[in-house]
């Protein structure tokens, strides 16, 4: 029988609240613990995937190189011949009806997953694909499509994940008029409803289901009053807890749902967002610019208890495309624990950006998950201590706004990541080889330029003319 | 009181290997040996992956060595370039690099010299070609070859040879070739510099000419390398003609060194040629292959970015020990095909899991040869392997392998 002093959750407590601060809005200290799941600590961050995996990190390095308590998983990486044809995930599911998302994308038992309609940041759809009262529309990797309200309903409890977020009617990157407001507060009261409605024939039949986390919209909570009120009174028993795209909405939150878990989905860009985050009570969050970073190659380098503040203003990370880093052995930050820091050193990493080899994405994110991990295990000893604030004050004085400007190339684009507005488009990046390529050229090898051929020949003079 | 020892009247040759061989096959000439390198022991045959860059297609090198990988290549041709040797002789060479336990064998950068680099020509001094940015004439030497390897500090490392393709049909630049490799030897073992550390092996060159082969071999066998290649094959020609150059030259080489064929790595091949007497393989399609979705397995090769493969929930090879194809209950990950058809092409990932499949596959099938030869079963392994392969039809076992076999007494239509 699993007890919540052996790291498994449960039923009963859930969500539990360590520590809250004296205002409603304010940095708090919980536990978050899901039936046979490792309990997480909150504040805490989830790992975002990509069609199912955190990008570059195959499971067996999620599972023994890193460790991320929870990922976040988008329906839409799945569904891309829906409804004319039943995704192959959805028929897995019915086929293997235990723990199906999990089997799927083999990701570990402890593990929590998360699930929602988007991916965070989800790419917006263009004017044309726009919500409706009975459906989102969703990028896919055939492009964009739409997923009515009641199939993903339906097609979240199929999967069982631990977690699932509530379909938000969200306007990704576009403002809300106070018309379109209504509109959305209604959609979000019906597909609620609906939602709530099917999971109960899924608990009648099943006897379990997952966790329905509410999405709020990104205005104040009394701009979607009617909704919240719906939060409030019917649906209360009904949802687990609240997904944050707009800071805003915690401003006027009742005090009647601050018992429940917040994930934040608004976009952070750098650890002071983070911070921010926290300071307004965000207990998980979900964190996007790890994988930004490792396809930029930017080793993430900072720290909410780092006392050295003699060098002015830190830099948030480390470009690892620098040719000074070429004969350095060092770790990518000093006193990371992570395996590349212990088994590898920049040397190692400014090499195989370099050689364009893709090595070197996983290497960066197993190192700036382990940052994260370490940044929030300190924003938790922050809130234990009670100067969080004082902390986060000093962090913001002592480090970078921003992350450090790219300047090597990542890899190569994905569809998911810029929207195809044009028919006929030329390719997001274009090769960057062509006449040199044959036989045993790895694929990315390009045509070597004087100075790597005299780095290669050496010693070599210029050939004699017989 | 310990005496002076008197000199040895002829001191063998520096080598930096042990080489034990354990058994024979009692029909054909494959073998099963042990052989012991400055980086650790491994069991032949063996196949090497090709870690072109010092990175073998996106594995960390503790996941190539989870799949038993004692030994790998790394490109000399493509270190020269990137890092470079001031950066390889900075940081301490590539194992240091790359923080890799096991072996690694190089090669000697002239055959992708030749194969790469257009316009390039060989002359007695060297490799010469002309600088891709600016056409002015270069040279890669032996001296500077094994300069490298040295630099790189592989385990084992390759002679610069004279390669032509086998396919020439220029027999005195052949004849020309294969004697400049052997002078070129020569050049080699002079300017070695680690021979108590690194091993360096003769290339056996020739041609398809059989005669040119074995005169070849006379010549190398005599400058008493720790091991042997047999190189200027896989360049296209047919395969009865590899065959035939392998089994010659395994008739000529002394049992008591092990025995290199470069750039060979299909299954088919490799249970052929270790028939014939070969010990060492290495090859970069098992690794490039996944990335383009392709699996090895005992069944052929399946391309799972077909989409047949969407809705299949088996394992990659069902029966497969690696770590992605074992279930769940078994310590593996219980990856699907679906799955790797779900990710492949869209994701690194995709390609990773194949990687380590393939790779997984690759080592794995040299251990059931070499346990099978150890067990003296090895005719009846080829046979099993080829009716698994191509499904009991025996109409589309290939005629190559068919009478490569025959010539060391396996009758694959028999039983
Ligand atoms: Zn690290
Ligand atoms: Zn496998």
């Amino acid at each position: 029988m699993a007890t919540p002093s052996d790291g498994k959750a449960t039923d009963d407590d859930m969500f539990k609240i360590i520590k809250t601060s004296t205002n409603a809005l304010g940095p708090r200290r919980a536990r978050l613990a899901l039936p046979g799941r490792r309990a997480i600590e909150t504040p805490h961050y989830l790992g975002l995937t990509s069609r199912g995996i955190i990008p570059h990190v195959s499971q067996d390095n999620f599972e023994s190189l890193m460790d991320v308590s929870g990922v976040y998983i988008a329906l839409e990486d799945f569904i891309e011949r829906a409804p004319q044809k039943v995704p192959a995930i959805l028929k897995f599911a019915r086929q293997r009806p235990v723990d199906p998302l999990r089997r799927f994308v083999a990701l570990p038992d402890e593990t929590l997953l998360v699930v929602g309609a988007r991916r965070t940041p989800p790419l917006a759809a263009p004017a044309a694909n726009s919500n409706t009262n009975t459906s989102v529309a969703i990028s896919t990797a055939i492009g964009f499509k739409t997923l009515k309200a009641e199939d993903y309903a339906e097609d979240v409890e199929l999967l069982k994940p631990d977690v699932v977020i509530g379909l938000g009617d969200i306007p990704y990157e576009r403002a809300l008029s106070s018309k379109r407001i209504e509109k959305a507060v209604d959609r979000q009261i019906q597909w609620l409803k609906d939602h709530v409605t099917s999971r109960q024939q899924v608990e009648a039949e099943d006897g379990t289901s997952c966790k329905l986390f509410a999405a709020l919209l990104p205005v104040s909570c009394a701009n979607q009053q009617y909704y919240i009120e719906c939060l409030t009174g019917e649906a209360r028993d009904d949802i687990h807890g609240l997904a944050v795209y707009d800071l805003e909405t915690l401003s006027d939150l009742p005090e009647s749902l601050s018992d429940l878990p917040r994930m934040g989905f608004n976009d952070s860009k750098t650890p002071h967002d983070i911070l921010r985050n926290v300071a307004l009570g965000i207990d998980v969050h979900a964190v996007p610019i790890l994988t930004i970073a490792s396809e930029a190659g930017i080793a993430l380098d900072f720290d909410l208890s780092r006392q050295d503040r003699s060098s002015g203003i830190l830099p948030l990370g480390i470009d690892m495309w620098l040719t000074g880093h070429a004969t350095d052995l060092g770790p990518l930050a000093k006193g990371c624990t992570c395996y590349a820091c212990t088994d590898h050193h920049r040397a190692y990493l400014q090499h195989l950006l370099n050689a364009k080899e893709m090595l070197a994405w996983v290497l960066l994110q197993v190192h700036n998950h382990a940052v994260m991990d370490r940044f929030f295990a300190a924003i938790r000893q922050s809130i234990d201590r009670g100067t969080f604030d004082a902390d986060a004050e000093v962090f913001a004085r002592a480090y970078e706004p921003q992350l450090p400007a790219q300047t090597g190339s990542g890899p190569r684009l994905r569809g998911y990541q810029y929207r195809s507005d044009h028919a006929g488009e030329t390719k997001k990046n274009p090769k960057a080889y062509d006449a040199f390529t044959k036989l045993d050229t790895p694929d990315t090898v390009g045509t070597p330029d004087e100075a790597e051929v005299a780095a290669l020949t050496g010693s070599i003079r210029p050939a004699e003319v017989k | 009181m310990p005496s002076a020892q008197p000199p040895d009247p002829m001191p063998p040759k520096p080598s930096a290997l042990t080489f034990n061989l354990l058994a024979r096959c009692s029909t054909t000439k494959a073998r099963a040996s042990l052989l012991t390198l400055p980086h650790g022991e491994v069991k032949l045959p063996i196949f090497m992956p090709v870690a072109t860059q010092a990175s073998l297609k996106g594995l960390t090198p503790k996941q190539l060595e989870d799949t038993g990988c004692g030994l790998c290549l790394n490109n000399t041709y493509h270190l020269g370039l990137k890092p470079g040797q001031k950066v390889l002789d900075a940081v301490g060479g590539a194992h240091k690099l790359q923080g890799w336990k096991g072996n690694i064998l190089t090669d000697s950068g002239g055959f992708q010299m030749v194969s790469l680099l257009h316009l390039a020509t060989v002359t007695e001094a060297g490799v010469e070609f002309l600088s891709p940015h600016d056409k002015s004439p270069m040279l890669l030497t032996p001296e500077h070859s094994i300069s490298l390897q040295n630099s790189i500090g592989s385990d084992i490392i390759m002679q610069l040879d004279d390669v032509i393709a086998t396919t020439s049909p220029d027999n005195a630049r052949i004849k020309e070739a294969t004697d400049r490799s052997v002078r070129w030897l020569d050049r080699c073992i002079a300017a070695h510099k680690n021979p108590e550390s690194q091993n360096l092996f003769c290339i056996i060159q020739g041609g398809l000419d059989l005669d040119l082969r074995r005169q070849c071999c006379i010549e190398m066998v005599a400058r008493d390398t720790p091991g042997i290649a047999i190189g200027g094959l896989s360049g296209g020609e047919a395969k009865d003609a590899y065959c035939k150059v392998v089994s010659t030259c395994t008739d000529m080489l002394p049992a008591g060194k092990p025995r290199y064929v470069m750039g060979v790595g299909y299954p088919e091949d490799l249970v052929v040629s270790v028939a014939l007497g070969a010990d060492m393989f290495d090859c970069v399609w098992p690794t490039r292959t996944a990335r383009f979705g392709n699996a090895v397995t005992d069944f052929g090769v399946l391309n799972l970015r077909h989409a047949s493969y969407a809705e299949d929930f088996r394992p990659v090879e069902e029966g497969c020990g690696c770590k992605i194809c074992l279930p769940k209950d078994k310590g593996g990950l219980g990856v699907t095909r679906a799955f790797v058809y779900h990710t492949a092409a869209k994701e690194t990932v995709g390609a990773h899991l194949l990687s380590m499949h393939n790779v997984f596959y690759q080592l794995g099938l040299m251990g059931r040869i070499r346990q099978a030869i150890l067990e003296d079963r090895y005719p009846e392994f080829l046979k099993a392997y080829f009716q698994k392969l191509y499904a009991g039809e025996k109409s589309k076992y290939p005629d190559w392998a068919i009478g490569a076999l025959k010539e060391v007494g396996v009758d694959l239509l028999q039983g």
